[in-house]
């Protein structure tokens, strides 16, 4: 396959993305002109559609580059920050800190116990697929299953302790629902996956050597010990903002790195920003489904995404000639 | 041969058959959800009692009853440990195949469906009915219809109003419960119920743009009995983002008990609440009493 233009790829993937959040802001369940907007129009447009849109936009985006990069570092295509644990080990992280009361101490502490959330269940994950001096990619495929697994469990046991209310709002978030997203929370966010984005993009050669194998990526002159660890970061910082935004999304990270590599190839250089540009816009066109078809009730934005994102990953599944990187 | 025994035994047993069909008032009775555990207090049967939910906690000796699970989750193991000869269920919360499983465990169960006000009476009757406690029931039920008179005598219009549930994510109480029915008897326009071009369900998660554009003059906010000050400090940032409301802007942005949250006689008090807050001529000029039994 001829090697697309990469300024002109993620020329057109902008375009798709401001074009989302255009119709994600003025379109929605109301259509409100631009031109002509009353003051309580403008007041809904900056107050609670641009930090939704932009929320949406921000955890896509962190949610495609996070995929990208799992996938390519662990050469599996089926790793995201979902199979691995990581989201769940966020997750739970940041619920425990809501159930238990911490997060009134500042805007801060959920992103930072989702982080530190991420992070430890990484590292635990990364011990356990580690085998004679290498990360094995089978292994910590499966113990990131496991990990998850006993992850979401402790949740469950936290949130059927927690009084019925507390129960719901954790439950809403397992789902991910993006409709209380409001700005003070976006400065964090937008922070985390930045460093998150620099990281990954500052590494996408090392990333790219990871992907020809340990071996080669030595022999290429890159550390695979440190280039893994610098890409782990760069995914837990993007999983922390992503679920501490707006919980638990699923199959973004899992979908958009497959779109991408088979329209546009599997170099990093193009792979991560084209991910993260699609990541945006699938969410951002399934928030304003999830809060537009039932309007004036919504249907969380993790439920829209799981509904359009897992049969096509089925599709995906029949399809090695995509599977196999 | 075997005529002797067989005749024995029937001889034995018609006395015992007789007993169970001459008294039918159940003396065990499981409640699972604390509507019906209340609205079993209130037709005197609170000390037949034998298990109650974790959430039961009206009135107050209801908390000291041995519990049985949640509402939704029920144990039905510790709800047969408790030898009921009744469990009275309710649609609004309880899992619908635990009636079946209760049933093909030879349990007794009555479940309790009524959601509306104007439905109340009636079905206090019928529970009393079930429950041979007719007089308790019948006076109950009597007074909930004045009660339901009183409030249609000072039934005006009132405005426009939101009725939080939870704030974060947004929950609101629709047209379909028993907070929104007790809100347009107060002469209130649920902006959230269908008629307003709002959500079918009794609870909807809800649109918080929505919440701003119908502009509501009246906002309340449930409080749970425990999570009081829970609810305060989760609706902070919610409130903030309703500044520009008619009910923000004039001050009308109330906490509320969880009365209303019980579908019994407790209802009404809610809605004295309600009219408290709104109306201080109108709420003076009913009394103060209602049927609540403690």
């Amino acid at each position: 396959m001829k090697r697309p233009d990469k300024t002109m790829v993620l020329l057109i993937l902008a375009f798709l993305v401001a074009a989302s959040a255009m119709i994600a802001v003025f379109g929605g369940p109301r259509f409100i002109n631009p031109f002509s907007m009353s003051a309580m129009e403008s007041e809904i447009v900056l107050m609670i559609r641009l930090p939704r849109v932009i929320t949406a936009m921000l955890m896509g985006a962190a949610l495609g580059a996070a995929g990208a990069v799992l996938q390519g570092m662990l050469r599996n295509p089926l790793a995201d920050p979902y199979i691995l644990g990581l989201s769940s080990g966020a997750t739970l992280f940041a619920a425990g800190a809501i159930i238990s009361g911490i997060s009134v101490i500042g805007g801060f502490t959920i992103p930072l116990m989702a982080f530190i959330g991420a992070m430890s269940t990484g590292a635990v994950v990364g011990v356990l697929g580690y085998k004679r001096g290498g990360l094995w990619p089978e292994r910590l495929l499966l113990a990131g299953i496991g990990v998850g697994f006993l992850c979401s469990a402790i949740l469950m046991l936290m949130m059927s302790m927690a009084d019925s209310e507390g129960m719901r709002h954790a439950m809403l978030w397992i789902f991910g629902d993006l409709g209380s997203a409001d700005w003070p929370l976006i400065p964090y966010g937008a922070g985390l996956i930045a460093a998150g984005i620099f990281i990954a993009e500052h590494r996408r050669r090392g990333l790219n050597s990871l992907m020809l194998g340990d071996d080669l990526a030595h022999s290429l002159g890159f550390s695979p010990r440190k280039e893994t660890a610098l890409l782990f970061t760069a995914v837990g910082l993007l999983t922390a903002a992503s679920v501490s935004m707006g919980g638990m999304i699923g199959f973004i990270g899992l979908l958009i790195p497959h779109i991408m590599r088979f329209l546009f190839g599997a170099d990093n250089r193009l792979l991560i920003p084209a991910s993260a540009m699609g990541g945006s816009a699938l969410l951002l066109i399934s928030d304003l489904i999830g809060r537009t078809i039932i309007h004036p009730a919504e249907i969380p934005a993790g439920v829209v995404t799981a509904i359009i994102g897992a049969p096509y990953f089925l599709y995906l599944l029949r399809r090695r000639d995509v599977l196999g990187i | 041969m075997l005529i002797r025994p067989v005749v024995l035994l029937m001889a034995l047993l018609v006395p015992f058959g007789h007993a169970f069909a001459g008294d039918n008032a159940p003396k065990r009775i499981v409640s699972t959800a604390p509507s019906v555990t209340e609205m079993l207090y209130a037709i005197g049967l609170g000390d037949n009692i034998v298990g109650v939910t974790t959430y039961c906690d009206y009135p107050s000796a209801a908390k000291s009853k041995p519990k049985i699970g949640g509402m939704s989750n029920p144990s039905l193991e510790a709800v047969v440990r408790a030898r009921p000869d009744m469990v009275v269920l309710t649609t609004d919360g309880n899992p619908k195949e635990f009636v079946a499983r209760l049933r093909s465990l030879k349990i007794r169960a009555y479940v309790f469906k009524a959601r509306m006000i104007e439905e109340m009476p009636m079905a206090v009757r019928e529970l009393g009915a079930e429950l041979s406690a007719g007089k308790r029931s019948a006076d109950l039920a009597s007074c909930i219809e004045s009660e339901i008179g009183v409030f249609k005598r000072i039934h005006k219009p009132r405005g426009k109003a939101l009725f939080i549930v939870w704030p974060e994510p947004l929950v609101v109480a629709g047209g379909g419960s028993a907070v929104g029915d007790a809100m347009s008897r107060l002469g209130l326009v649920n902006v959230a119920s269908a008629d307003e071009g709002g959500a079918k369900s009794s609870y909807p998660k809800f649109s918080l743009e929505e919440a701003v554009a119908s502009a509501p003059d009246y906002i309340f906010i449930g409080m749970s009995m425990g999570d009081g000050n829970n609810i305060k400090e989760l609706s902070r940032p919610l409130i903030k983002r309703l500044k520009n409301t008619p009910a923000a802007k004039n001050n009308r942005v109330y906490f509320i008990s969880d009365n209303l949250y019980r579908y019994g006689p407790r209802v009404f008090m809610g809605m004295r609440e309600m009219l408290d807050l709104m109306d201080k001529d109108a709420s003076a000029s009913i009394n103060k009493k209602g049927c609540v039994i403690e």
